[in-house]
């Protein structure tokens, strides 16, 4: 696509979603203000699985790591939210420092060594309950406040995490143009070779596992604000492992691609779970589906039917 | 406070004995296969319901055991060959397949069996506690447990290390190329070691749910620290699964006595030490 049709179409989706809450009740609201938080931490696995070629299933520890922080300085200390936000990202951005670790393996030895990782911070959260508050968590999480400012509605909190989103996704560009984020991508398609052409390509993925860390925090902090709770389902595996389905379900590599895998994966859980008890079977099939039929994603799937039905329309 | 401690190594040693028979498969199907199988835990767990079921009707351990790890054999068996093979080489894929399966496992066993915790019986001769040498009172189930595992340990070691059909796993495990060359079936190896790995985890859901009891959920929990097990072993090492676990084993007994609001911490302590010294563990290669 040219570049201006590119903004264009940017453009166009950013007034629907300027517009939605004008159209949307709250259900729907609720539903795409999800979106976006999981579209973000989505986002976050996949600034390591798209573009640095790692598969980090410990993903929600960050998250987590930071919606407890936050919830637990804003509802026990009364901490401002100016303060108990950044408090909350940097608290997982140091969880980030220390799992990076992991970046000394690779392949299957990193994708196991984050699951276990993610396990211990699950298991904290669940045990400490003195501290983290046990399987209850935190609740009475306020709407987030900058002085006189306050977020009084769930629409005004959707221009919030909007405005956040639009923010992130401009740096998030700017990063994986960068040539940092075309180092990532030499290192994915041959690290070897980077290697002997002078990269540095631990100390590389080291960074870009921090910084994906820092932005699942802020997934964080926008989903405890969201929630207005934070219990250790947060930290869990299922959450882990579904974010990395939804950035591959909507096509790796790419800034919408989380996005829309979020949609789907979001949106099939609500549809699903509202008739059939056995929600997790379902998700579970999504798994095998995608992986067997569709491991580019929705927008690979659709390229290749799309390549098939040309073809057999010349034949 | 010395007795404590000594419980306390025993208590870890039987754990260790329980999380040898889930890890040990575990490390053979991906040393032969390159295949990661995270359904491991639910096969644990689908194999103690099942083991479950069979002693409430039969009465008999041994039955509950055999028919655990056997039905295990047959699903892991058709999900392998319809499912896992389709993955090829693709680790990712291998890992969000299994775990989809682990999904689909864990809720169908949650329709059946409830979502309370559950014990298998244990035979009246394994029940209550015996004493050891220095006046010691232990249970002695879980003391016959590390009897057990220390018996199928050996078995596996030998099969693996002083047998031809080991010898054959061993080169499979270095070369598969090469093994298939020399004109052995490759794939029949495949689905020798798949069943012994998926009658290991079946029969570890029986024996194991005899003393940890079995809920939704168990199947990550015991899959994750059986993880750990590998990556401190190495992963693709009989020798490591079994090192691993004890070491495991005894670290989770001592977390959970002296720190039990971490427990799960300490196993962080081993991962991180390895991963600065040795990331490929104990006894892993460079590959």
């Amino acid at each position: 696509m040219p570049k201006a049709a590119r903004i264009l179409l940017a453009l166009v989706v950013l007034a629907a979603a300027v517009l939605l809450p004008r159209v949307a009740g709250p259900f729907w609201l609720g539903l795409v203000t999800q979106m976006y938080v999981f579209g973000l931490l989505a986002l976050s696995v996949d600034l390591l699985l798209g573009h640095a070629g790692l598969f980090s299933l410990c993903h929600a520890s960050f998250f987590a790591v930071s919606a407890y922080t936050t919830a637990i300085l804003q509802v026990r200390h009364a901490v401002p939210t100016a303060l108990a936000a950044p408090a909350g990202i940097l608290a997982g951005t140091i969880l980030g420092l220390v799992f990076g670790l992991a970046v000394r393996t690779r392949g299957v030895y990193f994708i196991l060594i984050t699951i276990a990782f993610g396990y211990v911070v699950w298991g904290v959260a669940h045990r400490w309950s003195s501290f983290t508050g046990g399987d209850n968590g935190v609740t009475n999480v306020p709407f987030p406040a900058l002085g006189t400012l306050r977020v009084e509605s769930p629409t005004e909190y959707y221009y919030l995490v909007l405005a956040v989103l639009v923010l992130c996704t401009i740096g998030y560009r700017v990063l994986v143009a960068s040539p940092f984020g075309l180092t990532l991508r030499g290192i994915k398609a041959s690290e070897t070779r980077m290697r002997s052409l002078g990269y540095h390509s631990d100390l590389h993925l080291y960074v870009a596992f921090v910084v994906s860390a820092a932005l699942a925090s802020l997934a964080g902090v926008l989903y405890v604000y969201y929630n207005r709770f934070v219990n250790p389902v947060a930290a869990s595996f299922p959450i882990s492992v579904e974010v990395a389905l939804m950035a591959i379900v909507g096509g790796t590599g790419t800034i919408v691609g989380p996005f829309i895998g979020s949609g789907i994966i979001l949106g099939l859980r609500n549809w699903v779970s509202s008739f059939f008890e056995l929600y997790a079977s379902v998700m579970g099939l999504v798994f095998i589906v995608v992986v067997l039929w569709a491991p580019d994603g929705v927008v690979g799937l659709v390229v290749r039917l799309w390549v098939r039905a040309v073809k057999a329309g010349t034949r | 406070m010395t007795t404590s401690a000594i419980l306390q190594a025993i208590n870890g040693t039987s754990l260790a004995a329980l999380l040898f028979l889930l890890a040990s498969g575990f490390t053979l199907t991906f040393g032969l296969m390159r295949v990661v199988n995270m359904a491991h835990g639910a096969y644990y767990l689908l194999g103690g319901y099942i083991g479950l079921s069979l002693a409430e009707r039969t009465g008999s351990f041994a039955v509950a055991i055999v028919g655990g790890g056997a039905s295990i054999v047959v699903l892991g068996y058709l999900i392998d060959r319809f499912l896992i093979r389709h993955t090829g080489d693709n680790h990712l894929a291998q890992v969000l397949l299994t775990v989809g399966v682990a999904f689909i496992i864990g809720d169908v066993a949650l329709a059946i069996w409830g979502g309370d915790a559950l014990k298998v019986p244990v035979p009246p001769f394994l029940r209550g506690a015996m004493e050891l040498p220095g006046g010691l009172v232990y249970p002695t189930y879980r003391f016959v447990l590390i009897l057990f595992g220390v018996f199928v340990g050996a078995v596996l070691w030998v099969l693996y290390r002083k047998t031809q059909i080991g010898a054959v796993v061993r080169a499979g495990v270095d070369d598969r190329e090469q093994v298939s060359a020399t004109g052995i079936d490759v794939d029949r190896l495949f689905v020798l070691v798949s069943a012994v790995a998926s009658f290991l985890a079946g029969m570890a859901g029986v024996v194991g749910g005899a003393f940890l009891a079995l809920y939704p959920g168990a199947e990550w929990e015991i899959l994750v620290v059986a993880l750990v097990v590998v990556i401190v072993g190495g992963l693709g090492s009989l020798e490591g699964a079994m090192v691993g676990a004890l070491i495991v084993g005894l670290l989770d007994a001592y977390g959970r006595w002296l720190l039990p609001e971490f427990s799960y911490f300490v196993l962080f302590g081993p991962m991180a030490v390895l991963l600065l010294v040795r990331p490929r563990g104990i006894f892993g290669r460079e590959s």
